[in-house]
């Protein structure tokens, strides 16, 4: 075995590792740790898209969250809004689509349903349970909230082309901002800060292998999202190998020169924002069904610099150590939450773990610019690159 | 054969008139310095034909096609390469990786194999074949300026525009760049030398432009063009007549 192969081995082996792990832990806290795998499964979509974005298109955009935001909202609106019924509700705005009515129900905010009810609410009392009414399926959600989350970056990345640096970050900080003010700000039909419930990933639960799995088991989504992060994982993979990751590094290297060298860089620059959207809007998405519930607080600023926290320390200029780096934190994170006593003083874990947090990422910064896990790849592909140097002057020098 | 027409460039950068009307035509694989004083307008009209910046009015045309309202990406495809003043190599990108851009920037239809075979061939007429795949930024300043003839090599266009090439390089790296030079001019392409290395310009080229605070002054042989009372007044220097070739360090200050 090569040495160099090493990441590619430690890589299969992860995989392996995550693949069998539900299957192998059996604790009490099962259900916890699981919620935290997944959980560390959507902050690693999120930070390998940022890496790739960031790292190694060099487009420091601020507003990867707020893309989260737009695939979860996205599919939290359809799934809460429209749905089909064999029956014409009369009171509802409504579509006749082959056999089917297609409802739109009418937005009333966040009114008790006790005051105001919503137009299918009103029908469904007068059918009385004689009528059933099918939601939206949820994997159409998810697939709309990516697309979506594409057009806005589309959208986005037509906006900051001319953007470089401090103005792209505040521009896209900008827009993350706005995104949520304005889904705050709009009651009646995001429901505010109340927030979108929308139907679990696993509604109906599901059976696979001949054992039924409840909406509440861990183990369906923990396999969604682990696929979700390896379908990204494999997309970036792709992606860096080919001419795209060659011209979006050059791309961050110098834009001008690599103009000047044929590259097409208006194109790739808004080709990398539609693409790393697309997967923040699908994490989101997904995420959102797997929690059940979507608010403004998920699209925080806070969040996004948990993200771009994940990325750096990992190493933001590889999305596989970005990867790794936001599934290892987040469940450090969690790790550290237990608070202890020492000599009668309690000391709340939930606050320090934080300041740790930040402290690591303070010194990632200061002595590790690449992170912690970059220098570790780079160790076993590129160990050799200095040596085999040295090696050809010195054959070039003697012939 | 190649064919670049510039007729009339005018550029403006608020109250300062950068370029005045210039124009010029290069027929073939031709060998042109272009030199004036700092500030002449050299920079600014090697932006103008590389696309990065559009002029106010005139025209660039290469082979008939015109160029001064395309971006820089589809200037390169045309057939018009350059490098910078100051290196800009992708530091955080392999040297092999650095040839690569604008080999698959063109797509030719080349495979990945044939690609690496001629960027080898181009590091080792460069003589820094040996940091193939070393990060750029490991590599000298000199050494820097050769990959980015490199590069230019990959991209292969009709009009090359080198822009203070021997500028900080060690002698052994400019022979190199000599050598390239007449790599280059022997395979067809006109050079377009941007320099204040007068022994260098007056050793290589065979045509002269001398830009002055925006106007073309002269455009002619070496011979003629040293001996050109406004080009002397603007940039050579009242010695230089008498000194004839021995301006190199004069220029530069």
């Amino acid at each position: 075995m090569k040495k160099h192969h090493t990441p590619q081995l430690a890589g299969v082996a992860l995989i392996a590792f995550f693949a069998l792990f539900p299957f192998i832990y059996s604790a009490g806290d099962y259900d916890y740790i699981m919620h935290i795998a997944i959980t560390g499964f959507f902050y690693a979509i999120l930070a390998s898209s940022w890496s790739m974005l960031a790292g190694y298109a060099g487009q420091f955009s601020f507003g990867h969250i707020g893309f989260m935001g737009v695939g979860a909202y996205t599919t939290a609106l359809f799934c809460h809004y429209l749905y089909l019924s064999p029956e014409p509700t009369n009171i509802c705005t409504e579509f006749l689509i082959g056999e089917q009515y297609l409802i739109l129900v009418n937005p009333i905010g966040v009114t008790s349903s006790t005051l105001t009810q919503d137009c299918l609410r009103q029908a469904l009392s007068i059918w009385d349970g004689s009528v059933q009414i099918t939601p939206m399926p949820v994997w159409l959600g998810i697939i709309l909230g990516t697309i979506m989350g594409g057009i806005f970056g589309l959208l986005i990345g037509l906006l900051v082309l001319r953007l470089r640096a401090a103005y792209l970050a505040l521009f896209t900080l900008g827009f993350a901002e706005i995104l949520r003010a304005t889904i705050s700000a709009e009651i009646l039909i995001t429901r505010g800060q109340a927030g979108i419930e929308l139907p679990h990933l696993f509604d109906n639960g599901i059976t696979l292998f001949g054992h039924a799995f409840t909406r509440t088991d861990k183990l369906p989504p923990y396999f969604a999202m682990f696929f979700l992060l390896l379908l990204c994982l494999g997309i970036l993979a792709w992606l860096a190998k080919s001419k795209f990751g060659l011209f979006v590094r050059a791309l961050r290297e110098d834009q001008d020169a690599a103009a000047a060298l044929g590259v097409n860089t208006t194109r790739y620059k808004v080709l990398v924002f539609v693409i790393t959207t697309m997967m923040a809007a699908a994490a989101g998405a997904m995420q959102a069904h797997y929690v059940g519930i979507i608010t403004p607080n998920n699209l925080f600023l806070l969040q996004m610099s948990l993200v771009v926290a994940m990325a750096v320390i990992g190493g933001v200029e590889n999305f596989v150590a970005a990867a790794i780096g936001a599934i290892v934190i987040e469940f450090v994170l969690e790790m550290l939450r237990n608070s202890f006593d020492i000599g009668g003083i309690t000391v709340d874990m939930t606050i320090w773990r934080l300041v740790i947090f930040g402290i690591l990422l303070m010194l990632t910064l200061r002595f590790s610019r690449n992170g912690l896990i970059l220098p570790l790849i780079e160790h076993f592909t590129r160990g050799h690159v200095a040596k085999e140097t040295v090696a050809k002057r010195a054959a070039g020098a003697s012939s | 054969m190649t064919n670049l027409a510039v007729k009339g460039l005018n550029k403006r950068f608020g109250g300062l008139h950068v370029l005045k009307g210039v124009s010029f035509e290069i027929d073939g694989p031709e060998l042109i310095g272009l030199i004036g004083p700092n500030g002449a307008g050299k920079t600014t009209l090697t932006n103008i034909l590389d696309g990065a910046i559009k002029p106010n009015s005139g025209t660039v045309y290469l082979n008939k096609q015109r160029i001064d309202q395309l971006p820089p990406y589809e200037v390169a495809r045309a057939g018009l390469g350059r490098t910078f003043q100051v290196t800009r190599s992708f530091r955080r990108m392999t040297v092999l990786e650095n040839l690569f851009v604008p080999a698959l920037a063109l797509n030719r239809g080349h495979s990945r194999e044939e690609i690496a075979q001629k960027a080898l061939e181009v590091l080792e007429f460069l003589t820094i074949d040996h940091l193939r795949n070393e990060y750029a930024q490991a590599l000298s300043g000199g050494q820097q300026k050769l990959l980015e003839l490199g590069r230019l090599l990959m991209l292969d266009p009709e009009i090359v525009i080198l822009d203070e090439p021997f500028a900080g390089v060690h002698p052994r790296l400019m022979e190199v760049i000599y050598r390239y030079i007449e790599r280059v001019n022997g395979a067809g392409k006109a050079i377009i030398l941007i320099s204040h290395q007068m022994d260098s310009i007056f050793t290589l080229c065979r045509r002269l432009l001398v830009l002055n605070y925006g106007d073309l002054i002269a455009d002619g042989i070496p011979d003629d063009v040293k001996r050109d009372p406004a080009v002397i007044e603007a940039y050579l220097g009242a010695d230089e007549e008498e000194s004839n070739g021995e301006q190199g360090g004069r220029a530069q200050s």
